[in-house]
């Protein structure tokens, strides 16, 4: 009579022992790619998001090195490369010179290229544009509060990491890591509808 | 604020007298050994009698109550208190003894006859036990209560001298667990009469405040600030009062050994019966349960106090586990002595093994106390000991 | 309640017991083998038994030794690489085994995943059976209560219905469960009035409480490895960071934690002081460190400022901040061959085993023109010459120096792999000074052939933050209590039962048995508890008894009640 009690006692306790297994043992799964982000050339550093699936850009108004106020809002209309760098970055060395060239190429296409210099301090900063040659201006985000704004939208993880924002203010595609420039170029071409010139 | 040296120098004070007088009442608890009362017979003759009782017993309810079992239970029915049979001497012991016995009647005794109440004896309050028990045994009572309300003196002031709880480093912490345990023995000793074991516990705390105060004295000091927290107060309060508490546990377990290898020479012919010293002692299913007794008491505190330091680890650390290896010997702890627990509830590992998994438990206690918190770089190194 | 099924497994059937201690031969098995459901069973049952049991315990405690003793790799990464070092041959073998991350090693978790397995294989039946046992009733009381371990019997002048009765309420007062002869079943003697009373569930409840909150515990590790992170920042006096990915020096995410999970609070340190004991035996020894910080638990929100310390952590928008260290961080200024300041700011020096904060660290200057720069060296708070060795004296900084080699050439920052902030690779480099060159505030070091100069103009502090967010926290302390309130429970009471049976006298009176009898955990202790008990019981039958003859006024001597109250208590005295 209480063979088959216990024989269901057992079957409930090695369900339950299951169960917890499974939980405790509950491997990283990827979490679902949101839908509308698409890789570019397979590159999952590199990411495209497609037009009605772009996050909003967050507005900022900061000192740039030189001193003067700039608000992010002023580049309303017009494509702009958000770059976040640093000059004690190797990635964000070895990247300048593609960014400067590409700034140059891209602007007659009325794109700007915007800088975000992060954990850093402005003499070294200022040695850096002068090194490398920096034509664009750069912003300085000594209390993070620019990254941390636009964390919410993009997962700007590491440095550097580089925004390519459309003319609406929205983010189309985001580099993470180190930008090379085909990258940037097919980038921007797909955002901006023209190629180089 | 500043240490209070004169309170220092009294608490040592007290510290070198309490050492003192734990000596003498350890001569007396020898001296009770050597020349006090006689002890009636061991309890085995109620062990006898118990399984008799046994083999012979109907089924209770629907169960039937296996020998080894009953035998425990009933070795007990012959006294009123854990070892009220062989400890305690005289007519107390000897009375409850046969009165169980009647009540329990063996098989083949017939049933009381009507008009003759046969009850279990109540148990006898513990001074009129003491003062039955013979002027060596009364003395040694007095001096270890005496001793013990020094050396709680010693521990009160040196707190108060450093304007903390006394536990804060190796020395602190060593004369505050002996302090705890024996505290701790002392009522041990008075609930359950079992003063033929003070020779043993009481030596050694005496054993261990000695080297204490010889190796690793320490002046009274301030704390670095990581420990200046009341966490520190609940935490480690906790782990000297547990510490305190498996000490005596421990010694209970080397006397059990210590007596269980006699038996067995016994049994096997190698050594005479009768033993002077083994005849004082309680008998072995009495130091099992009494060892039980203590692991049973101090064990709860012991997880307290790992749960309080897990809280503390948290506060101070940012995390309440990360495997320091003082967190992980006391977790290694821990598991000996739920093994102990367990092993008891195990066939083949009652008795003697389960005393060497506590003993091991204990063990592991000291490791992580003299050797772990000493040499082992981790986030513990507070021990103040270069 | 009729219902008179007695539980599966009686609690104080010690046979019962002895056959779940022992894990049960396959021997016993069906001619032909056993088959797969067979085996599998026959390990089921081995994994649930109490020996099993037994030896995952050893086994996890002699599992943790390793981890205690060699260096871990979460906690002490150099210590690891040194051991590497130290003992080339015999640490790779070490890692394979796991034995440099032992609890988070494979065969540690099948430990304890076997022993939690164990565990619920155990605690789920017994569950069952103490509901079971809980809704049946006491069993009917034995024959022969002078056999029991413990018995008492004595003579009052009640009936024996009248004196059953009066037990009952003695022992429903004390919160024992009754079976009478009237709940089902026929008694076997007819006329012999008995009550079995019970008690003592709660043990078993605090059993079973203890060992599901021990599962608990490990579910909430679990949580918190999953969905919790971890991460360091190291910040300087008069900086600011926010808690994102690219702000924090080190991140350790759990398995389902995303950057977008990290709370968006921002936290600047706006001073921090240490003090330490000035004289002493324990001079040096710091005697307190606080950390002035303001913070915003969101971007745009109020700001807040705290005091944080040591012990006491900040909490912000689900996340702790903790103060775990400091250090000094001189302050630097570098000027390039071609005069232009190419580098003025805190570098964050590290101190080591000197002692005292003697600390070293590292200025790079990858942007001076022409050659890139770079610089090694101390910082010494409290500078003292012995025998021509530069040491920290005192942890403070009441005399603090700093001494600098200098080099130019390529620092490897344009390209390859990212540095570390406190490591200079002078591979590419060429050594500049001799000799280290020790500067005090506002002096400077002028490199040879017009490199530039190094100015250190002075110090600030830094500190070493750690942040943690374990939503499993809350949950392990829930159940970390509740293991403790079982372990008390289960510890504390006793499962025991008590037997009263009344047998009529010739006198007009009863002789009383009462029998107890207890669950074997062999702690002792019931003795007493029976005696009371006993001696209760009769005490409350002769009052009934006195209460009885007392208003009958003129009764015949004849019929007097012969109890002497004191007949019990003769026999323990000089026997």
């Amino acid at each position: 009579m209480f063979r088959g009690k216990r024989r269901a006692v057992v079957l409930v306790a090695a369900v339950c022992t299951g169960a917890l297994l499974a939980v405790v043992l509950l491997a990283g799964w990827a979490s679902g790619g949101s839908s509308g982000v698409s890789y570019l050339d397979g590159n999952t550093n590199a990411v495209l998001y497609a037009a009605g699936h772009r996050p909003l850009a967050p507005d900022f108004t900061a000192s740039t090195l030189t001193g003067s106020r700039l608000s992010f809002s002023s580049y309303r209309g017009r494509v702009v490369v958000l770059n976040f760098w640093g000059s004690w970055c190797v990635p964000c060395r070895e990247e300048a010179p593609t960014l400067a060239v590409v700034a140059e190429q891209y602007q007659r296409a009325g794109v700007a290229f915007l800088g975000v210099d992060v954990r850093d301090t402005t003499a070294s900063a200022e040695a850096f544009v002068r090194n490398f040659g920096v034509t664009y201006p750069s912003v300085s985000d000594s209390s993070s509060q620019i990254t941390l704004a636009f964390t919410a939208a993009v997962p700007v993880s590491g440095t550097p990491t580089t925004l390519v924002v459309d003319r609406t203010g929205h983010i189309a595609g985001a580099v993470f890591g180190q930008a090379t420039y085909s990258e940037l170029t097919a980038m921007l071409a797909k955002v901006t509808g023209k190629t180089a010139g | 604020m500043p240490i209070n040296l004169t309170l220092g120098q009294v608490s040592n004070d007290f510290m070198i007298a309490a050492l003192l007088i734990y000596s003498l009442s350890v001569l007396a608890f020898a001296g009770d050994f050597a020349f006090g009362r006689p002890r009636r017979a061991q309890a085995t003759a109620v062990v006898r009698q118990a399984k008799d009782r046994a083999a012979a017993m109907a089924t209770v309810g629907s169960a039937s109550v296996s020998v080894g079992s009953v035998s425990v239970g009933s070795a007990s029915a012959g006294g009123a208190s854990v070892g009220g049979a062989s400890v305690g001497g005289t007519s107390v012991g000897g009375a409850s003894r046969a009165g169980g016995a009647a009540s329990g009647t063996g098989a083949g005794v017939p049933e009381t006859a009507s008009g003759r109440d046969s009850m279990p004896a109540l148990a006898l309050p513990p001074l009129r036990a003491i003062r039955q028990a013979g002027r060596w045994v009364q003395a040694a009572m007095a001096l270890a209560a005496v001793a013990v309300t020094a050396h709680t003196t010693a521990v009160v002031t040196r707190g108060f001298a450093v304007h903390r709880a006394p536990w804060g480093n190796m020395y602190e912490f060593v004369t505050a667990l002996t302090c705890f345990a024996a505290i701790f023995f002392l009522f041990v000793m008075i609930r359950y009469r079992a003063w033929a074991l003070g020779v043993f516990v009481m030596g050694a705390v005496v054993l261990t405040l000695g080297l204490a105060e010889t190796l690793i004295y320490t002046a009274a000091g301030d704390l670095v600030p990581a420990l200046q927290s009341y966490w520190l107060d609940i935490h480690v309060t906790a782990m000297t009062v547990a510490t305190g508490i498996f000490f005596v546990s421990a010694v209970l377990g080397c006397v059990y050994l210590a007596v269980d290898r006699y038996d067995r020479r016994v049994a096997a012919g190698k050594a005479a019966p009768g033993n002077g010293i083994v005849r004082r002692l309680p008998s072995i299913e009495q130091l099992d349960r009494l060892t039980y007794r203590t692991v049973v008491f101090g064990f709860p505190v012991w997880t307290f106090g790992v749960i309080a330091g897990a809280i503390w680890a948290d506060q101070a650390w940012g995390r309440y586990w990360g495997w320091d290896p003082v967190e992980t010997w006391a977790f290694i702890t821990w598991v000996l002595y739920a093994a102990f627990l367990h092993a008891r509830a195990t066939a083949g590992w009652r008795g003697r093994r389960a005393q060497y998994i506590q003993l091991l438990g204990f063990a592991s206690l000291m490791f992580n106390i003299l050797v772990v918190q000493v040499f082992i770089a981790g986030l513990h190194s507070y021990a103040g000991v270069s | 309640m009729t219902d008179v099924r007695v539980p599966e497994a009686d609690p104080f059937d010690a046979a019962a017991q002895e056959r779940d201690g022992r894990p049960p031969s396959p021997a016993a098995a069906a001619p032909g083998g056993l088959g797969l459901a067979g085996w599998l069973k026959w390990a089921w049952r081995q994994l649930t038994s109490m020996r099993i049991a037994l030896v995952l315990l050893f086994l996890l405690a002699v599992g943790s030794v390793p981890g205690s003793i060699l260096p871990q790799q979460g906690t002490d990464a150099a210590g690891v690489q040194q051991y590497y070092t130290s003992h080339p041959g015999l640490a790779p073998w070490l890692n394979h085994l796991g034995l440099f991350n032992v609890f988070a090693a494979p065969w540690f978790a099948a430990i304890y995943l076997l022993l939690f397995a164990s565990l619920v294989g155990c605690v789920v039946p017994r569950t069952f059976r103490l509901v079971g046992s809980a809704r049946s009733l006491p069993p009917r009381a034995p024959r022969h209560l002078t056999r029991l371990p413990h018995s008492a019997e004595y003579t009052v002048a009640l009936g024996p219905q009248d004196a059953v009765q009066v037990a009952e309420r003695a022992l429903a007062s004390h919160g024992f469960r009754l079976r009478r002869p009237a709940d089902g079943g026929g008694s076997p003697d007819a006329g012999e009035p008995w009550v079995s009373a019970e008690k003592g569930y709660l043990r078993e409840v605090g059993n079973l409480l203890f060992h599901l909150a021990l599962l608990g515990v490990l579910v909430s590790v679990a949580l918190g490895g999953l969905f919790g992170y971890k991460a360091d920042r190291l910040l300087v006096q008069g900086s600011t960071f926010a808690d994102t990915a690219s702000q924090l020096d080190e991140l350790y995410p759990g398995r389902l934690v995303s950057d977008a999970d990290l709370g968006p609070f921002t936290i600047t340190l706006n001073q921090f002081e240490a003090s330490y004991i000035a004289s002493g035996p324990q001079r040096g020894q710091p005697s307190s460190f606080d950390a002035q910080i303001s913070y915003t638990a969101r971007p745009g929100g109020p700001v807040g400022s705290y005091r944080l310390e040591v012990n006491r952590p900040l909490s912000v928008d689900g996340a702790k901040v903790y103060l775990i260290g400091h250090g000094y961080a001189p302050v630097f200024r570098v000027t390039d061959a071609r005069g232009q300041v190419v580098y003025n700011a805190p570098t964050p020096f590290i101190s080591g085993s000197s002692g005292n904060f003697l600390s070293e660290g590292v200025v790079k200057v990858p942007d001076a023109q022409p050659q890139q720069l770079g610089f090694t060296g101390i910082f010494v708070p409290t500078a003292v010459d012995v025998g021509g060795v530069l040491q920290s004296a005192f942890p403070a900084a009441d005399n603090p120096v700093v001494s600098m080699i200098a080099y130019a050439g390529n620092l490897g920052m344009n390209s390859g792999p990212s540095q570390s902030v406190y490591q200079l690779d002078t591979a590419g480099m060429r050594r500049l000074t001799t000799s280290p060159q020790v500067l005090q505030v506002g002096q400077s070091l002028k490199l040879p052939g017009g490199q530039g100069t190094l100015t250190f103009t002075g110090y600030v502090p830094w500190v070493s933050l750690t942040i943690t967010h374990d939503p499993g926290q809350i949950p392990a302390l829930v159940c970390g209590i509740a293991a403790l309130g079982g372990l008390l429970l289960s510890f504390m009471v006793r499962r025991r039962r008590v037997f009263v049976r009344a047998r009529a006298d010739s006198g007009g009176g009863s002789t009383v048995r009462v029998g107890g009898l207890t669950r074997t955990d062999a702690s002792g202790g019931f003795e007493a508890e029976f005696a009371s008990l006993a001696d209760e019981l009769r005490s409350a039958q002769r009052a009934a008894a006195a209460g009885q003859a007392a208003p009958q006024p003129g009764s015949e001597p004849g019929t007097e009640p012969d109890s002497e109250p004191d007949s019990g208590h003769s026999q323990h005295e000089g026997k």
